[in-house]
């Protein structure tokens, strides 16, 4: 970070929530993080609002003032405080001079790649949307990567197999699923991810138990370190007996829910032993 | 809030402003009991193409985009505590029980175009 940029005040002019929003959208889509300050009262203050962006690479720009430097000073420091904090909430503080300010936190925005544009991809982009990814679907084929096909998504786009990423960043809040249309274009792009430094957030592949052990086996063979296989989700989704494209997304949207929040993927009634503990005849009767 | 709220809020402020339109932007910042939508929920109140995003539907809504709206012609600010308790022997589907607080800002035309 350079030293004047991160100087509260150093942004002194006024922010308004058009500018704020594309400032924020625009670096939450480029991997970092955006808080956003907005004083809400007293009348002399309220309406105006302070941004910080935090890039991992780059270090930290503030955007806006609350108008006074004390107050932009606090306002970064909150700012900061609450883009550090996995936990943070979004909601009202008081900062000096009984400033009343909601506090806004955006997260980079995770990314599913989808490869292969099939029956699954289908329900899987939508599903992705609604879960707040932004959704790529990648296919060799015209006719199957349209626009018509998956409206949801944030781009459909035309790949060949042999390069599919060539248009699409692989990194750390990237989730890829791979349902190509051949188990050979899977397994393609999947050295080609294994081969690639920057660890994603989630690798999925299809296909059945016989195929996925095959798969393990051919990438030794193609010299990928063992630790590296570990990332690999195959067979994809969580047990719940999917069968249609629909179910299978479910499975597999649930899975990428699990690696973002937590969580068994157990049933919460089988965890709490419902039966066991509230049933008449169970230990609580 | 999920990115293609984010986006369609963004796109909705945008393209008010390059129509050379000022907007209301209506965001949820706190909330007490039981809410349809929760803080952070936000919506565009445009007065020539309506209305993107929600914070909530209903009664609730219709006090908020009627703030938005004396927002527009004063160009300040307002905060508004939006009261869903009252209703709760109405037996109405819509009742939550809860109250929210609202704050609605001016969006000018241009940017640093005042009005805060």
């Amino acid at each position: 970070m350079t030293q004047e940029e991160s100087i509260p005040g150093g942004g002194a002019t006024p922010l308004d929530a058009a500018a704020s929003a594309a400032l924020a959208l625009e670096a939450v889509a480029s991997g970092a993080s955006a808080a956003a300050v907005l004083a809400v009262a007293p009348g002399a203050h309220a309406g105006s609002r302070l941004l910080l962006v935090v890039d991992p690479d780059q270090g930290e720009r503030v955007h806006g003032t609350l108008g006074l430097p004390a107050l932009d000073d606090s306002a970064v420091a909150v700012a900061r405080a609450a883009v550090a904090d996995p936990r943070h909430r979004d909601g009202l503080v008081t900062l000096p001079e009984d400033v009343e300010a909601y506090v806004e936190v955006r997260r980079p925005v995770p990314d599913l790649v989808i490869v292969g544009a099939g029956h699954i991809a289908l329900p899987m982009a939508r599903m992705g949307a609604e879960l707040g990814f932004r959704v790529w679907v990648l296919d060799d084929r015209p006719d199957f990567a349209t626009r018509e096909r998956f409206p949801s998504a944030h781009r459909v786009m035309r790949a060949d197999f042999s390069d599919p990423f060539r248009d699409v960043s692989i990194h750390r809040h990237t989730h890829v699923l791979l349902v190509t249309r051949g188990h050979r274009y899977d397994y393609e792009c999947l050295v080609e991810i294994l081969r690639n430094p920057a660890r994603p957030a989630y690798i999925g592949m299809i296909g059945s138990r016989r195929r996925v052990r095959a798969t393990f086996l051919q990438l030794l063979d193609d010299g990928i370190p063992k630790e590296r296989l570990g990332e690999i989700h195959a067979p994809v989704g969580l047990d719940i007996g999917a069968e249609t494209p629909e179910e299978i997304a479910v499975a597999v949207a649930a899975e990428l829910v699990k690696v973002r929040r937590g969580g068994t993927g157990a049933s919460l009634r089988d965890m709490e032993r419902v039966e066991e503990r509230y049933f008449p005849g169970g230990e609580g009767a | 809030m999920t990115y293609q709220d984010d986006v369609a809020v963004e796109r909705a402020l945008a393209s008010a402003r390059a129509a050379g339109r000022p907007c209301a932007l209506a965001t949820v910042v706190a909330t007490r009991g039981s809410t349809p939508r929760k803080v952070g929920a936000s919506l565009v109140v445009d007065p020539e193409e309506g209305l993107t995003g929600t914070v909530g539907g209903g009664c609730g809504e219709a006090e908020v985009i009627e703030a938005a709206h004396r927002v527009l012609a004063s160009r300040h600010p307002e905060r508004i505590r939006v009261d869903l308790t009252e209703a709760l022997t109405s037996w109405s589907p819509a009742v939550c029980g809860g109250t929210m607080d609202v704050f609605i800002e001016f969006v000018p035309a241009r940017p640093g175009g005042g009005g805060a």
